[in-house]
């Protein structure tokens, strides 16, 4: 579902991701961990097309992001870790515009966005401007505009960020529903209980290299273990 | 003074790292900067060198007479100085969030204000300062004046000048937000433009140029006398008049009466600073929270705009295009910065056209009329490329740091810049057709004129779209929330200054076709269009080539990592 093939990304001498090689199978929640500036944000945005690899490259849904990136795109929803909106759109316009920019059909559209309304408490909001949002706001409307067209893999960039417990937990339920009906989730997050409730597989990346990788099933868990082994591999 | 200072040095620091980045791409950038700035500040000094010879010289029409032109140009450049430091302060005092940031540090609000009114005010006014100096330059030495003019006209006089021009917007800006949290912002834009419209109007009624032309041509050949008792009393109190009644003196060799307005002019500007660190004091973080709250209270939007077709819920052309025309028609019509600001452009192009139709130009004189021609061509040029650089250039930083959404999304940017291209192109042309054929056909031209500029003109219009459209995506700033900004970035002044050399090339190569053309059909009554087609054809060649040659760049630059 995901592949990831040896993707480096330098800026000039300075090379943020070096040789980055993962595979994620359908249906896998993966939990992408690491330090600040350890490349992580910049693996994602090279996995959604916002960053060309300077080498190696991203395989999602069988495509190759940079060989057929609207194929490719089509296949994955994409939640960044800054929820930036057009603030002079509404929430619902610009759900309205994500699902033009997918080709979506606009009674389909309708459906989804109600759907999502529905799913991501959006309420009144949702007919207001984006400049009266809070953040965890943003960030629903964000997560509602990535999930529109039936995503099979989702990239998540710190998705947890600004939402208070009752909207995290909603979105945590929603996330975990969709792993378990075929999704693939790619998150990356520093919040390390989230991940040991949410993920099966996680990696770690330091200094734009993988340093650790561990799946957790039934029989193996993390175990409230993930914390000390984090701290002791990035320190 | 010293987080001034800190500032002022941080500036230089960044100034100096530019110049001094030796990187290939940044060499290429530094010298484009330096050849093109500098070429205008060139041009623009031979312009002043060579206008100012002529009308003395050859024209003779007169120290006083001249100085007067000089002081109407001036008063157009303060009111635009003061026009430019009024709308780039709301967005760097009112709306930065650096601002905001600032305020929660132990740093005086005076000090705040003063911090970034420095920082505004070069931003703001670096390119119209270049222009200002390399004029009086130009000016001084049509007058072989000595090196101490130079150093008072531009560091004690021109600097002043401009200060003052910048000082008032700013304060005018600080009564506007205190009245804003009561009134709301639009109706104050609102008035603030036909302030600005009503003051150009009132000064050129009270100046009444026309009227003094004939006053003074009534004591022919004595025009270099000083007629200052022909004066309107109120336009004394204007610096531009203080600006203009320094050079006069200074040129005519009568320095004990240039230095009262040099005085007047630096008293003012330190005693306008004095009372605007005093305002700020009192006045500046009330209206900052004034303001703050303005945009946050504004209850329910009852007068928004409806237009069923243009909704989101509705489709009238395919998907993505759809979803594109719908965003941008509605982030830039809840905008009142952008719409109002299209507005007064339009407005003030009307009033060009308009009066026009009021000049008799039509002479019998094949030159003068190529001449009056060129001046209105290349006036309509320069008024498509200002309407251009405001709101082409910023097209693809208006995708701002909500581009993300687009670039996760399956749309091929290609199609995105050519979907940008168009619908400006569209618009452009059209507008670039309206204002070559109404200004030419007002003007009396003979018909194959009005069809020579409405075909040059679109090969303007295509050429500068595509060169704006292109540099905008170049020098894109996606994290610049106020397009005005983006639009008097040094990109956009590199672009409009490319513009110009563009433009200036265009009617060289009409010159003398032109001339041709009207000697055949004024003196000898033959209509030889063959003459124009070689020109044109240049002209569109060239045009292509821009177009060809930025759409190339922006396409690559709009495929940049994000």
């Amino acid at each position: 579902m995901i592949e990831l093939r040896s993707i480096t990304k330098h800026f000039g001498t300075f090379a943020a991701v070096d040789n980055v090689s993962l595979k994620i199978e359908k249906g896998e929640f993966f939990g992408f961990l690491g330090p600040n500036g350890a490349g992580k944000t910049t693996t994602i945005k090279m996995m959604t097309g916002l960053y060309r690899p300077t080498s190696g490259s991203c395989i999602i849904n069988g495509f190759d992001v940079q060989q057929a990136p609207l194929r490719a795109k089509r296949s994955f929803g994409y939640v960044p870790d800054q929820p930036y909106l057009y603030e002079k759109l509404t929430g619902r316009e610009f759900l309205y515009f994500i699902g033009g920019l997918f080709d979506l059909d606009l009674d389909l559209l309708d459906e989804k966005i109600e759907q999502c309304s529905e799913t991501f408490d959006l309420g009144k909001f949702i007919d207001k401007r984006a400049d009266e949002y809070s953040q965890g706001m943003r960030q629903r409307i964000v997560l509602s505009s990535a999930l529109l067209h039936d995503p099979k893999v989702l990239v998540i960039d710190e998705p947890l960020i600004g939402l208070d417990p009752r909207s995290a937990r909603l979105v945590k339920d929603t996330l975990k529903r969709m792993t378990q009906e075929g999704m693939t989730i790619f998150m990356s997050t520093h919040l390390l209980e989230i991940v040991e409730e949410l993920c099966d597989r996680i990696a770690i990346i330091k200094e734009g290299r993988i340093i650790h990788e561990q799946a957790q099933s039934a029989s193996h868990s993390f175990d409230g273990q993930l914390e000390s082994i984090f701290l002791e591999l990035t320190k | 003074m010293r987080e001034l200072l800190l500032v002022l040095n941080v500036k230089a620091n960044v100034l100096l790292k530019s110049l001094l980045d030796f990187r290939p791409q940044s060499l290429i950038k530094n010298f484009s900067s330096f050849l093109i700035f500098g070429g205008v500040a060139l041009g623009v000094f031979f312009l002043a060198r060579e206008s100012t010879n002529y009308l003395i010289h050859q024209a003779h029409i007169g120290q006083f007479l001249y100085h007067r032109f000089l002081s109407m140009l001036l008063y157009v450049f303060f009111v635009t100085v003061n026009l430019g430091n009024l709308i780039v302060c709301y967005a760097s005092l009112y709306k930065s969030d650096e601002v905001t940031f600032m305020m929660g540090l132990p740093i005086s609000h005076e000090k705040i204000f003063l911090l970034r009114f420095v920082d505004n005010f070069f931003y703001s006014s670096s390119t119209l300062v270049l222009l200002g100096v390399s004029w009086l330059l130009g000016y001084g030495s049509c007058y072989d004046m000595p090196w101490y003019f130079y150093f008072t006209a531009v560091f004690l006089v021109f600097l002043p000048f401009m200060l003052i021009a910048a000082i008032l917007a700013v304060l005018v800006l600080m009564g506007l937000m205190k009245l804003a949290s009561r009134t709301g912002v639009r109706p104050l834009i609102s008035g603030v433009i036909v302030v600005y419209l009503a003051s150009v109007f009132v000064y050129f009624r009270l100046t009444n140029p026309v009227k003094l032309v004939q006053d003074v041509m009534k004591y022919y050949p004595d025009v270099n006398r000083y007629f200052g008792y022909l004066d309107a009393p109120s336009s004394k109190a204007l610096p531009n008049h203080w600006v203009s009644e320094f050079l006069y003196w200074s040129v005519i060799g009568d320095p004990a009466r240039a230095l009262p307005w040099f005085f007047l002019l630096l008293l003012v500007a330190a005693g306008l600073m004095v009372l605007a660190a005093i305002l700020a004091k009192s006045m500046y973080y009330s209206s900052w929270l004034a303001a703050s709250d303005a945009r946050a209270v504004r209850g329910p939007r009852t007068r928004t705009l409806r237009l069923r077709f243009m909704e989101f819920g509705t489709r009238i052309f395919p998907p993505k295009l759809d979803a594109f025309l719908k965003r941008d028609f509605w982030v830039f019509f809840r905008d009142p910065g952008q719409w109002l600001h299209l507005l007064l452009l339009l407005v003030l192009l009307l009033i060009f056209v308009i009066s026009l139709g009021s000049l008799e130009l039509k002479t019998g004189q094949p030159m003068l009329q190529v001449t009056s021609f060129l001046v209105v061509f290349l006036f309509d040029g320069f008024l498509l490329a200002s309407v251009l650089l405001r709101f082409v250039f910023p097209a693809v930083s208006l995708e701002s740091e909500s581009f993300w959404c687009v670039r996760a999304s399956p749309v091929s940017l290609t199609r995105l810049y050519f979907y940008k291209l168009g619908s400006s192109l569209f618009l452009v042309l059209l507008l670039a057709e309206v204002l070559a054929i109404a200004s030419t056909t007002l003007l009396g031209n003979n018909r194959v004129l009005v069809w020579v500029s409405a075909c040059a003109m679109a090969l303007v219009g295509l050429a500068l779209t595509g060169l704006n459209l292109g540099a905008g995506a170049y020098f894109a700033a996606f994290k610049e929330r106020n397009p005005i900004r983006v639009a008097s970035s040094q990109g956009a002044s590199l672009t409009f200054l490319g513009s110009m050399f563009y433009l200036s090339f265009v009617a060289v190569l009409l010159l003398i076709p032109l001339k041709r053309f009207l000697d055949y059909a004024i003196v000898r009554g033959q209509v030889m269009t063959e003459s124009l087609y070689l020109p044109l054809g240049v002209i569109a060649l060239l045009s292509l080539l821009v177009f060809g040659l930025s759409t190339g760049v922006g396409l690559r630059a709009i495929r940049r990592d994000y």
